[in-house]
C-alpha cells in the first residue's frame, strides 16, 4: 500500500518537475524578449522624443488646433506622451512575442488573436485622428464664416459641426474595433440625429429674429428711398 | 495647371500684326464707342508709334480692324485676344493676374517697347488713361506708370488701409495704387515679370497684379504716378467681404515672403515722380452707419479670440478687448494697433500658424473695425483732411517697421 502511495507521489512530482522544466525555456525566452523590447522601446522613445522636440511638436500641435492634448499628457508635453506610447507599444509587442515562445497552444492562440486585432486598433486610431483633424478644421471654417456673416450663434454652429464629426469618427472607430456594433449603430443614430435636431432647432429659433429683421429691412427699403452704401473696398 | 500665356488659336493674329511699339490690353468691358475714343486718344501719342490694342475676344461688341487699314489711318490695330477666361476654380485676383501675364506675353511677342493694361470700369473720362500711361513709358524711359486716382474718402479702403501703406513701408516708395489696376509697364519690366513667372511655375503661382510694383522697386526700376480723375469702384458685396480680404491679402503676404531680403534693407520712404496735378474729390455722403462693422468686430472678439490668440500677442488682444467695450460713438482703433495687427497676420501667414485661408478670413472683423474707426474719423471731413488722415496711417506703418523686421527675423524670440 505504502509502496503504491510512494510511487504515485514520485510520479506526480516527476510530472510537476518535468512540466516546470518544460516551462523554463519559454520563461527565459519571455524574459529575454521583454528585456530586448524594453531596451528597444527605450531607444525608440528617445529617438522619437528628440525628433519631435526638434520639430517643436508641442508648439505645432497647439497651432494645428489640439491644445487640449497637452492637458492630459504627462508633464503637459504631447512629445512625452507620443514617445511613451511608442515605448509601451514596443514593450507590449515584445511581451506578446515572449508569450508565443511558450509554445503552449493557448498562449500562441492568444498572441495570434492579439496580433490580428492590432490592425483594427491602428485603423480605429487613424480614423479618430483624421476625424478630430477634420472636426477641428470644419469647426473653424464654420466659426469664421458665421462670424463674418454676423451670425450671433456662430459658436453654437461651430461646436455642433465639431461634435457631429467627432461622433461620426468615434462610431466609425468603434465599428472598426468591432465593439458592440449594433449598440454603437443605434447609439450613433440617436446621437447624430439628436445633434442635427438640436442644431436645427437652435438655428431655426435663432433665425426667427433674423428673418423678421430681414423682412422688416426689405419693407423699409421698398418704402424709403434707396440709399447708396458709400464704402468701396477694392 | 497653368495655361500657356498665348494659346494656339491666336498665333494667327500675332502673325498678322508682326510688330508693335505699344500694346494696350483692355480687361474691362468696353463698347465700340469707348474703344474708338481710346484709340483716338492713343493716336495723339508723339512719334506715331504702332499700337496693338488687345480686346477680350469674348467682348459683346467687338471692334474689328485689319492691319492694313490701321497702317493707312495710323490708328491702333484692335486684336481680339482671349484675355479673361471665366475660371471658377480661380479667384478674381488670380484670373486678373493671368490676364496681365497674357498681355505681357503678347507685348513680348510683338517686340513692343511698352504695354498698358486698362482694367477699371470704363467711363468717358477714362478714355485718355491708356494714353496717359503710355506717354511716360515711350518718352521718358520709365518702367512702371501707375495712376493716382482722385478718390472719394470711402473708396478703395482695402488699398488705403493695407496695400498702399504696406508697400510704402516695405519698399520705400510712396505709390498710392501699387496694384493699379490700370498700369503702364516698360519692356524691361514685363520681360522681368515673364522671367519671374517662368521660374515661379515650378515653385508656386506668381500674381502679376500684386508682384509688379515690388518687382519694379526691388530691381531699382523707375516708377511714376499720373494724377487722373475718379475711377468707378465696384459696389461692396458684404456677404463675401471675408473672401475678398483673403483673396487680396494672400498674394501680398506671399510676395512679402518672396521679397523679404529686399524689403528688410529699405529704410524711410520717398515720393515717386508724379505727372499732372492732384484731383481732389469731396462728395459729401452725410452720416455713415458704422454700427454693422462695429457689431462684426464685437462678434469677432466674442468668438474668434481663440484664433486671434494664436496670431496676436497678448498686449494686442488686451487692446482689442478694451476697444470692444467702447460704445459706437467713441469707437476708435489707433493706427498703431492696426499696423501691428497687419504685421502679425503677415507673420502668421508666413509661419503658417493656422490654415492660411482661415487666418485671412478671421482678419475681416479687425479690418471692419479699422474701416469703422476711419469712417468715424472722416464722417464730415473734406478731401484735404482725408489725405492728412491717410498720411498719419502711412507714417504709423513706417514707424512700426522695426517691429515687423524683428518679428520676421526672430518670430520666437521677439514676441512682446
Amino acid at each position: 500500500m505504502w509502496e503504491h502511495i510512494k510511487q504515485a507521489l514520485v510520479e506526480s512530482t516527476t510530472r510537476f518537475l518535468t512540466r516546470s522544466a518544460n516551462l523554463l525555456p519559454g520563461l527565459a525566452a519571455l524574459i529575454v524578449a521583454l528585456l530586448i523590447s524594453v531596451i528597444l522601446g527605450y531607444i525608440l522613445a528617445a529617438v522619437v522624443r528628440r525628433l519631435l522636440a526638434s520639430m517643436h511638436f508641442d508648439q505645432r500641435l497647439t497651432r494645428w488646433g489640439f491644445p487640449s492634448l497637452a492637458e492630459w499628457s504627462p508633464m503637459k508635453s504631447p512629445t512625452l506622451l507620443v514617445s511613451r506610447a511608442v515605448a509601451a507599444s514596443v514593450i507590449f509587442a515584445g511581451f506578446l512575442i515572449g508569450i508565443a515562445a511558450f509554445d503552449a497552444e493557448w498562449t500562441s492562440l492568444f498572441a495570434r488573436i492579439v496580433f490580428a486585432y492590432i490592425p483594427n486598433v491602428l485603423g480605429a486610431a487613424l480614423v479618430l485622428l483624421v476625424g478630430s483633424i477634420i472636426a477641428r478644421f470644419l469647426a473653424r471654417s464654420v466659426l469664421i464664416g458665421a462670424v463674418n456673416l454676423n451670425l450671433h450663434y456662430a459658436r453654437l454652429l461651430s461646436v455642433g459641426v465639431r461634435w457631429l464629426v467627432v461622433v461620426l469618427a468615434v462610431a466609425m472607430a468603434l465599428e472598426q474595433l468591432r465593439i458592440a456594433a449594433r449598440i454603437v449603430e443605434l447609439a450613433f443614430g440617436i446621437l447624430f440625429g439628436g445633434i442635427v435636431f438640436a442644431l436645427a432647432l437652435a438655428v431655426g429659433l435663432g433665425s426667427k429674429d433674423l428673418v423678421t429683421k430681414s423682412l422688416e429691412r426689405d419693407a423699409q427699403k421698398a418704402s424709403s428711398e434707396k440709399t447708396e452704401e458709400p464704402f468701396r473696398h477694392v | 495647371m497653368q495655361e500657356e500665356p498665348i494659346p494656339q488659336q491666336v498665333q494667327e493674329n500675332i502673325e498678322q500684326v508682326n510688330s508693335a511699339d505699344l500694346v494696350v490690353g483692355v480687361l474691362s468691358e468696353l463698347n465700340q464707342e469707348g474703344l474708338v475714343m481710346m484709340c483716338d486718344a492713343l493716336r495723339t501719342l508723339s512719334g506715331s508709334p504702332r499700337i496693338a490694342v488687345l480686346q477680350d475676344d469674348h467682348a459683346a461688341d467687338p471692334l474689328v480692324t485689319s492691319p492694313e487699314t490701321a497702317e493707312k489711318s495710323a490708328s491702333p490695330y484692335v486684336v481680339p485676344w482671349p484675355l479673361l477666361r471665366p475660371d471658377i476654380s480661380s479667384t478674381p485676383v488670380v484670373s486678373m493676374s493671368a490676364a496681365y501675364q497674357s498681355v505681357f506675353a503678347a507685348a513680348e511677342k510683338f517686340g513692343a517697347q511698352a504695354c498698358c493694361v486698362i482694367a477699371s470700369k470704363f467711363e468717358t473720362a477714362a478714355a485718355g488713361w491708356a494714353c496717359q500711361l503710355a506717354q511716360p513709358l515711350l518718352e521718358e524711359d520709365l518702367d512702371l506708370v501707375v495712376l493716382h486716382y482722385a478718390r472719394h474718402k470711402f473708396e478703395g479702403l482695402l488699398n488705403s488701409s493695407v496695400i498702399s501703406p504696406l508697400m510704402r513701408c516695405l519698399y520705400g516708395k510712396r505709390i498710392r495704387n501699387p496694384m493699379g489696376p490700370d498700369l503702364g509697364v516698360s519692356r524691361r519690366l514685363f520681360q522681368k515679370m515673364l522671367e519671374i513667372e517662368r521660374s515661379a511655375r515650378v515653385g508656386g503661382n506668381l500674381q502679376s497684379l500684386v508682384s509688379l510694383a515690388p518687382a519694379a522697386l526691388c530691381n531699382n526700376l523707375q516708377v511714376c504716378e499720373v494724377y487722373v480723375g475718379a475711377r468707378i469702384y465696384p459696389p461692396t458685396d458684404w456677404m463675401n467681404i471675408s473672401s475678398l480680404v483673403a483673396q487680396v491679402l494672400s498674394p501680398i503676404f506671399v510676395d512679402m515672403e518672396r521679397n523679404a531680403a529686399c524689403w528688410q534693407r529699405m529704410r524711410a520712404s520717398v515720393p515717386v515722380p508724379a505727372i499732372g496735378e492732384p484731383v481732389l474729390v469731396s462728395r459729401d455722403v452725410g452720416s455713415v452707419d458704422i454700427s454693422r462693422m462695429v457689431e462684426s468686430f464685437q462678434l469677432g472678439i466674442r468668438d474668434l479670440q481663440e484664433i486671434w490668440g494664436l496670431v496676436l500677442p497678448p498686449s494686442t488682444l488686451f487692446e482689442l478687448r478694451k476697444l470692444s467695450r467702447l460704445p459706437v460713438e467713441q469707437f476708435r482703433m489707433p493706427d498703431e494697433l492696426w499696423v501691428r495687427i497687419v504685421y502679425d497676420f503677415a507673420l502668421a501667414h508666413r509661419l503658417r500658424t493656422i490654415n492660411r485661408d482661415h487666418l485671412l478670413k478671421s482678419m475681416t472683423p479687425l479690418y471692419l473695425a479699422w474701416v469703422a474707426s476711419y469712417a468715424h474719423d472722416l464722417e464730415t471731413a473734406g478731401a484735404e483732411a482725408t489725405e492728412q488722415r491717410l498720411e498719419r496711417l502711412f507714417v504709423a506703418f513706417e514707424s512700426g517697421k522695426p517691429y515687423l523686421v524683428s518679428r520676421w527675423r526672430w518670430p520666437d524670440r521677439f514676441n512682446p
